[in-house]
């Protein structure tokens, strides 16, 4: 159907896509698709349920930390220590999502934020484990298991977070078309009629910010795992905006909205930064216009017109996934 | 004793920080109150007040004058900021439109603030006719930490008496409890709104102003107060002006005693403190639900 | 045995008692009907038997099994499903959307998070049936914010039923509508009421609606069951009669 053949051409694009560009923005192109995941896990939050977290940078910091913490005492294998750090900010998640979900709306943003400088008061506090302000560099990348190495190089490691990303995103997509999704959508439009009809929605939210958490911290682990090094940078507030500005302006509820989201950040903040200091401002200029204007983002301006001409063509339109457009 | 004089020290310290922490948490309850929205970027305003106390006092060399033009200038950005952009979204019915928006205005804010001002932290210190220390007790105390315990107490007192007697102060409240009924009696509601947020972030810049010579306008003093005044409004109530005072007072004492005694808990003091709150009473203790 | 007993609720706001030791009950397959002036108490009964509210005082039982106080979502899976005064659906969604939520919202297996076709599969023609039988089958497709204000009704209506109840519980289904609509809803509601086993609790305003479908009725006035009987013996009553028509509140 169309959906898959827009992402079998999709995915094939990206495969070829490091032979079409010249060597050294292969290093773009890899911190462009962790954005996009990190977005991605966001949009799981602020699209499908309609919870704003001011704090998503914990999960990346997380994810970040946990993976070079792992490898400084076991010199575990890549995809193990990976695996790892996600596992390990998915339990520091947990009690995370139970005091958050205890409130809505505000309060739920600053008791992300607060989580997220919790996070990096930390980092500073625990100074001789973390390095503190200068973090911890020389991470390394292991090879294995049985000697596997191909995602030692960059190409190779494009290919790893290539895949993770492609992976992630059939995992979210497959999420919010299930059941549990549908419930995430009666959540994001009215909660308390929702919880009226018999669901405990709370255990839907705690649910859902963990995952968030897992695939943000997944983005975390690749970054660690990418650039060799993690800062406490990765928990200040600043990443939390940046990745909500993606989420929003690329089109918040649709996954692929953020992801495109992240990635063009990348890119138009490398481009940028080159020749301005303003962008920045530019950013978040941007983004309030967005929240004023066209909060729906691109990628959902895009998706809507697509779709009333289909309804207009008198195309089947009763297969609508429950929730947003995906 | 020496022992009595200290604690009182610790208490007057706490006083003056409680101080501060009211002019931000102040300012914030009110905008609540007149137009149910948290305004995220009320951290960034106090560090534009921070700032633009800086500037003022450099130019003018009187702290004096900085204390009148960083809130008049940063309460107009404010008014400028809710005339212009935020009014649009009073229709929407997501709440979250009002998050973002001032989440926005705080990214934007703080980018400006960096690009006007520079990295390097900025203070010129305390003014000079405030300097020096003050025996109480045997104790030494310092004079400007006395001087914003009176400003404090002076200014709350005048909030309160503007509220409860001065007819402006009873259509703030009146809008805050009604305003379609407000409305309907012919006031301009719009233009009330606008002057109230225009006062709240002038509140919230006097803060600033005052903070500057003791902690310096540094870039990042703003998040960690947004924070603190969130936490105030949560114990004393969203949209409560009493409980902005007593949500101050408490709040500072947390700090100083956590920052004496576990010191270096005594951030992570202050995220379990609105960790309780929010676990036991999710909207508030005084004052208007959400 | 009554399949819902409210024993002795009382339920106070302040100095305001709303609810002043209330006893009512519904038996298996009965249609009751609860009247009563403005600010009688209804909706707040309603509220206090889905734990909305929770009673100052007084017990509330399902089956058997005491509620009184459960989390709302418990008392929903229990197999109550209301609708509320003011209609509460989900406008971004399409109408068979809205009605699918609701009826998987017992199935044993909402919680799966990859795959589960079939669960959706059988929430799907669970919402149609229900759809169908509120005669909303053309409109299954349209956004649930564009349906006019009567039609709203009948779908908040539809997922009620759509959650299997064995309780149902309707906070003026008519309110709002205009007279062909209330008209319509009646007939429905009674096409749908004559063939089951379902009791239903009703609160309604419409006395012409109340006599054409209830069994039984219970008068509230200011708090407290001023009558209680079939709809003939309530007619009669002076005391009710006294309560509408006379003195002020």
């Amino acid at each position: 159907m169309n959906w898959r053949l827009g992402f079998l051409v999709t995915a094939a694009a990206c495969a070829v896509l490091p032979f079409a560009v010249p060597q050294h923005s292969l290093t773009i192109l890899v911190e462009a698709l962790i954005l996009g995941l990190f977005a991605m896990s966001l949009d799981l939050l602020v699209g499908y349920c309609r919870l704003y977290s001011f704090g998503h940078a914990a999960a990346y910091g997380l994810g970040a930390y946990s993976y070079a913490l792992i490898l400084t005492y076991v010199p575990l294998p890549l995809p193990a220590a990976i695996l790892l750090a996600v596992a390990v900010t998915i339990v520091i998640a947990i009690p995370i999502a139970w005091i958050c979900t205890r409130s809505t709306g505000v309060s739920f943003a600053m008791l992300t934020l607060a989580f997220a400088q919790l996070g990096y008061a930390m980092l500073f506090r625990f100074r001789d484990v973390t390095g503190g302000s200068d973090g911890l560099v020389g991470i390394p990348r292991h090879p294995g298991p049985f000697g596997i190495d191909w995602f030692q190089s960059k190409l190779g490691y494009y290919y790893l977070v290539l895949a993770c990303l492609f992976g992630s995103y059939l995992l979210c997509r497959a999420i919010v078309r299930s059941p549990f999704g549908a419930v995430l959508a009666g959540i994001r439009e009215n909660e308390a009629k929702t919880i009226a009809l018999g669901y405990n929605t709370r255990a839907y939210k705690i649910t859902t910010v963990v995952l968030a958490y897992g695939f943000g911290g997944l983005a975390g682990a690749l970054y660690a795992a990418f650039a060799g090094f993690a800062s406490p940078e990765l928990f200040f507030w600043l990443t939390s905006g940046r990745v909500l500005i993606m989420v929003i302006v690329g089109g918040a509820g649709t996954l692929i909205g953020p992801i495109l989201g992240g990635v063009s950040f990348v890119f138009l903040e490398h481009q940028l930064s080159q020749v301005t200091d303003l962008w920045p401002l530019i950013f978040g200029t941007i983004f309030m216009a967005f929240v004023m204007f066209a909060p729906q983002g691109i990628w959902g301006i895009l998706t809507s017109r697509f779709r009333s001409r289909r309804a207009v063509s008198g195309s089947d339109s009763a297969k609508e996934a429950p929730g947003a457009a995906t | 004793m020496n022992w009595f004089g200290f604690i009182l020290a610790q208490c007057l310290n706490a006083l003056s920080q409680a101080s501060i922490l009211f002019f931000i948490a102040c300012g914030l309850t009110l905008i609540f109150g007149i137009m149910r929205i948290v305004n995220f970027a009320h951290g960034v305003i106090f560090m534009l007040g921070a700032y633009v106390g800086y500037t003022a006092n450099v130019v003018t060399g009187s702290f004096l004058v900085s204390l009148v033009v960083a809130p008049v200038v940063v309460g107009l950005v404010g008014m400028a900021f809710e005339r212009t952009l935020l009014r649009h979204l009073y229709g929407r019915r997501d709440g979250g439109a009002y998050l973002l928006l001032t989440f926005g205005l705080a990214v934007v804010l703080s980018e400006l603030i960096r690009l006007i001002w520079g990295v390097q932290p900025l203070g010129a210190g305390i003014p000079d006719f405030l300097r020096g220390v003050v025996i109480i007790l045997d104790q030494p105390f310092p004079l400007y930490r006395l001087f914003l315990i009176g400003l404090g107490v002076a200014a709350a007192i005048a909030i309160w008496q503007f509220l409860e007697r001065a007819r402006p102060g009873l259509l703030i409240r009146a809008v805050s409890q009604n305003s379609e009924m407000v409305h309907a009696l012919g006031t301009d509601v719009d233009m009330v709104r606008t002057a109230v947020f225009g006062f709240g972030c002038a509140l919230a810049a006097l803060g600033g102003v005052l903070a500057a010579p003791l902690v310096t306008a540094f870039l990042g003093m703003g998040t960690s107060v947004v924070i603190d005044a969130f936490v105030i409004v949560i114990i004393g109530g969203m949209g409560s002006f009493l409980g902005s005072i007593i949500g101050s007072v408490l709040v500072a004492f947390v700090q100083v005693m956590g920052a004496y005694y576990f010191q270096d808990l005594a951030l992570a003091l202050m995220y379990l403190l609105m960790l309780l709150v929010l676990i036991i009473r999710p909207g508030g203790l005084l004052g208007k639900e959400d | 045995m009554p399949l819902l007993e409210c024993r002795g609720l009382v339920r106070r706001f302040g100095a305001l008692v709303a609810v002043d030791d209330i006893d009512l009950a519904v038996e298996p397959g009965e249609i009751r009907a609860v009247i009563g002036p403005n600010g009688a108490g209804k909706s707040t009964v309603f509220n206090l038997i889905t734990s909305v509210l929770k009673p100052s005082a007084g017990q509330v039982i399902f089956a058997g099994e005491d509620i009184t106080g459960m989390p709302v979502h418990e008392v929903a899976q229990k197999g109550i499903a209301r609708t509320f005064q003011l209609c509460h659906i989900f406008p971004a969604l399409t109408v068979r959307e809205n009605v699918r939520i609701a009826a998987q919202a017992r199935d044993g297996r909402r919680w799966q998070f990859l795959g589960g076709g079939r669960v959706l599969n059988r929430s799907t023609s669970a919402a149609d049936e229900a759809i169908a039988r509120m005669r909303l089958t053309r409109m299954a497709d349209a956004t649930a914010a564009m349906l006019s204000h009567g039609d709203q009704r009948l779908l908040e209506i539809a997922m009620a039923i759509a959650q299997k109840p064995r309780l149902l519980m309707l906070d003026e289904p008519t309110q709002g509508l205009s007279i062909e609509e209330t008209g319509r809803a009646v007939q429905i509601l009674k096409d749908m009421l004559t063939e089951g086993d379902l009791s239903v609790l009703l609160v309604e305003h419409d006395m012409e609606v109340v006599f054409k479908l209830a069994d039984n009725i219970t008068v509230l006035h200011r708090g407290r069951v001023i009558a209680d009987g079939s709809p003939a013996a309530v007619r009669a009553s002076a005391q009710v009669r006294s309560a509408y028509l006379g003195g002020a509140q």
